[in-house]
């Protein structure tokens, strides 16, 4: 098989997460400098007073997902994000917010105010930001690599077990779905063709899946505690190798240096705008 | 009923190929077993006999029509198939409705179901059991729940997916006499099983499969006689048979009294040289 | 020396039945012992295995009486999650044995050790150590989920090796794996028994229990029906009332004598049985 047919029925296969194992500078960053991340570009974001920063942040996330090669699709999720709530938020900020002084257009039946207008583009970028970082977060990091990088930092097991199981959960639904799918059109009913007929179909699969899943979770239990879950003075450690490079400490110091910038510029402009 | 198998290939979506040109014709109603090692595609290639799966290239014909002109819903009512794992088929809340669910929708008129009903419950060791939920039910009695389910659709073609997987003497004996109930109602049996013990007892054909290819396909009294080639998927001839083997018997012997027959024959046959 | 394991008194009634599942039994399995557990589905075996990894009675509710000490410990007084440093559990089940948090084999296979803090560099050897013995190691990079049934099955049984337990108990844990493969899963257990690891294995396959086995405990109906050597217990045809099936090779023995063919014991395996097989064809 070529390189590239493997890499296709690589991409094929079932996923367990949201994880797309695509190699990029971006997938073997470590996660906790993703974490900072999110929360450096999205705070400090969140309270500089001009709006050009977080929408360079956004072109900057860009330039991310473009890195690690999901540039398609990264633009896919933020334009089927931001497009609606924008309209939403114009709709109610723009035409209704109380702070509305400065009138830019007037419809009759209200009237779009400026103020209202530049706070739903803040508020639009800085989600933006938030959200964007987060998706490139889940979908370039492997699960078990982040739960270890969390449990590095001190992160409880049994927290660690709730993000592994809670990002675990959904494929394994479908997956159970697709298995007692076979096993009725097996029995005569057909899952396939018209809407009503699928419908049909849909309430007898239902029940076992409920009902496996609740065995599951009944079993599930037992099984962590035989495999050593929660054994008693003991440090919990794991497969997964992580090393932060220089490189990686240097982002974190720059990520960290944006952040302190951002607070002391919004805290010195909210002081001069106040004295002037 | 006829099921012709034609150079049959199957990938799975992940590139991976199960099967790898398998052509098979299995017709009448001799019970036929499929044996091989885990991963050999024994699944694969019962699931295309009422098109759960396509084939990828090739053809299976049920009957001469190919099996991918209908749905597999619409082939239920022909092919019946019991899958592994019961807790993926069982879903109402009695054993009764289990067994009422499958013929409803296949369109059996009520009369026929409520005559089949006592009889395939009987067969299953359910008779008592018809008002309990499934999900109290052992894991023994969930299997042969899924079995009964199946047989009230009265298909032409049973296909069991490792019913002897945990089951004791009773369980095995319960098979047993379900195998030769379908045999004698007309009914074609394909079953796949790991138990060749079970095998050479009750069938009399067995298709071993290896990497998704046909390894060896014949009468089990010719196939358990060739333990070396039998060992490429990992299948060994029955305990009886390897010791029949092992003494340099040419024939297989399935049964402990055919075993001292053979050595008492034996010993005659020196005594008057 | 002291029981690894000792069972005392030990009655479990599950919540909601009527009849009690274990009944009163009493019993030690001493160190480096090879012990199965056979009887009919339904007569307490997966019950006992449950009682002696210590899930009865902290996962299944239920009336417990007496108790069971696992290496001095108390089952009832401790976790599961310190029983799990001495003892190893496979379920009949394979797919009740995966953790579901993890994305590979690789994973799978490492979780009880990523649970007891073993160094990655450890960890890793014996994952590649425990792939090769259980011989899935084109399947390490794999989704547990993708896997067939005998697949996960070996996983199963490699995630309780990889721990090595002082004790193992293997609950019917190869009935999906094919003939060989099962035969080979059997050796390694053997092996492990002969390295000291004490084995308690519930099994419907006689032959391989009457191989393997230094002593067969016979369960029906939550009771201690027989506890004795393979022989004592396979040879003694009041049993087979009780769903204990006779393997091939002493049913073997038992037709010759009644030939008059033979006068010794039944053979116990394959190489004794053709040993006399091809004496008697030689003569």
């Amino acid at each position: 098989m070529s390189e590239k047919s493997k890499q296709a029925a690589k991409s094929k296969s079932k996923k367990t997460s949201s994880y797309v194992p695509i190699d990029s500078p971006i997938d073997r960053l470590h996660p906790m400098i993703k974490i900072y991340a999110i929360f450096c570009l999205g705070i400090g974001c969140a309270v500089f007073p001009f709006l050009w920063l977080a929408y360079s942040v956004v072109v900057f996330l860009f330039f991310v997902a473009w890195k690690a090669k999901m540039l398609t699709k990264f633009a896919g999720f933020i334009t089927a994000f931001a497009i609606p709530i924008t309209v939403m938020l114009l709709f109610i900020q723009g035409l209704y917010s109380p702070k509305n002084v400065t009138i830019l257009a007037d419809f009759g039946f209200a009237k779009l105010g400026l103020e209202g207008v530049l706070y739903t583009f803040k508020t639009v970028g800085t989600l933006l930001v938030f959200l964007g970082s987060f998706y490139l977060m889940t979908t370039t990091t492997y699960p078990g690599k982040l739960v270890t990088a969390m449990q590095d930092a001190g992160l409880n097991p049994k927290a660690g077990y709730l993000v592994l199981a809670s990002l675990n959960v959904v494929p394994q639904i479908q997956r159970r779905i697709a298995v007692i799918q076979e096993a009725q059109t097996a029995r005569g009913v057909e899952v396939t063709g018209k809407l009503k007929t699928r419908f049909t179909a849909f309430l007898p699969i239902i029940g076992p899946t409920v009902m496996s899943s609740l065995i599951d979770v009944q079993e599930r239990g037992m099984t962590l505690e035989i495999r050593g879950f929660g054994a008693k003075g003991v440090k919990p450690s794991s497969l997964t190798e992580l090393n932060v490079s220089p490189a990686e400490k240097a982002i974190k110091r720059v990520l960290v240096t944006f952040l302190i910038l951002c607070i002391a510029f919004a805290f010195s402009w909210a002081i001069f705008t106040r004295v002037r | 009923m006829k099921i012709e198998v034609q150079d049959l290939i199957h990938t799975y979506p992940s590139g991976e190929t199960a099967l790898n040109g398998i052509s098979l014709v299995i017709e009448g109603t001799t019970p036929v077993a499929v044996a091989g090692q885990n991963g050999s595609g024994k699944t694969t290639l019962v699931k295309h006999f009422n098109r759960i799966l396509s084939p990828t290239k090739g053809r299976v014909l049920i009957d001469g029509v190919s099996t991918t002109e209908r749905s597999t819903a619409q082939w239920a009512k022909k092919i019946g198939y019991v899958f592994q794992n019961p807790d993926d088929q069982l879903f109402l809340n009695s054993v009764r409705k289990e067994f009422e669910f499958g013929p409803k929708r296949t369109g059996i008129p009520p009369e026929k179901i409520e005559k089949m009903l006592p009889i395939v419950a009987d067969l299953c060791g359910l008779g008592d059991k018809l008002e309990i939920h499934p999900f109290d039910l052992t894991a023994t009695e969930k299997k042969f729940c899924t079995i009964g389910s199946v047989m009230m659709i009265d298909p032409n073609v049973v296909i069991f997916d490792e019913p002897t997987c945990g089951q004791d003497i009773e369980g095995n004996n319960r098979l047993i006499s379900i195998i030769r109930y379908l045999r004698n109602n007309g009914k074609l049996c394909i079953t796949i099983s790991h138990d060749m013990k079970f095998i050479a007892k009750n069938f009399e054909r067995v298709v071993v499969l290896c990497k998704g290819q046909v390894l060896t396909d014949g009468f089990c009294k010719d196939v358990f006689a060739k333990p070396t080639i039998l060992s490429q998927s990992f299948v060994s001839p029955p305990p009886i048979c390897r010791v029949a083997l092992g003494m340099g018997l040419k024939q297989s012997v399935f049964e402990t009294e055919e075993l001292v027959g053979c050595i008492v024959q034996n010993m005659k046959r020196r005594n008057k040289k | 020396m002291p029981a690894v394991i000792q069972v005392e008194n030990l009655s479990f009634r599950y919540a909601e039945a009527k009849k009690y599942a274990l009944k009163d039994l009493n019993f030690s399995v001493e160190q480096n012992e090879f012990l199965c557990i056979i009887g009919a589905n339904g007569s307490g075996k997966s019950t006992l295995c449950n009682a002696l990894m210590g899930l009865i009675p902290s996962y299944f509710s239920g009336k417990m009486k007496g108790k069971v000490t696992i290496m001095g410990e108390t089952t009832s007084e401790t976790t599961i999650g310190n029983l799990s440093k001495k003892i190893g559990l496979v379920f009949q089940n394979p797919f009740n044995q995966l953790s579901y948090t993890t994305s590979t084999v690789e994973e799978e296979l490492a979780y009880g050790l990523c649970n007891m803090g073993v160094p990655r560099d450890e960890m890793a050897r014996r994952v590649k150590e425990i792939a090769k013995i259980i011989r899935v190691e084109k399947l390490l990079k794999k989704n547990p989920l993708e896997l067939s049934g005998g697949q996960v099955q070996r996983v199963a049984i490699g995630s309780a090796l990889i721990m090595k337990p002082s004790v193992l108990v293997l609950d019917e844990c190869t009935t999906q794996l094919d003939p060989l493969g099962s035969e080979e899963v059997f050796d390694i257990v053997k092996d492990l028994n002969k390295d000291g690891v004490t084995v308690v294995m519930a099994d419907h396959d006689m032959e391989r229990v009457a191989r393997c086995a230094d002593r067969v405990l016979v369960m029906s109906d939550g009771e201690i029906i027989a506890l004795d050597t393979p022989r004592a217990v396979f040879e003694n045809e009041e049993l087979s009332k009780h769903g204990v099936d006779m393997p091939d090779y002493i049913r073997f023995g038992i037709a010759l004598r009644e030939e008059k063919l033979y006068e010794g014991l039944s053979p116990l395996t394959e190489t004794e049985a053709i040993i006399i097989g091809k004496e008697l064809v030689s003569l």
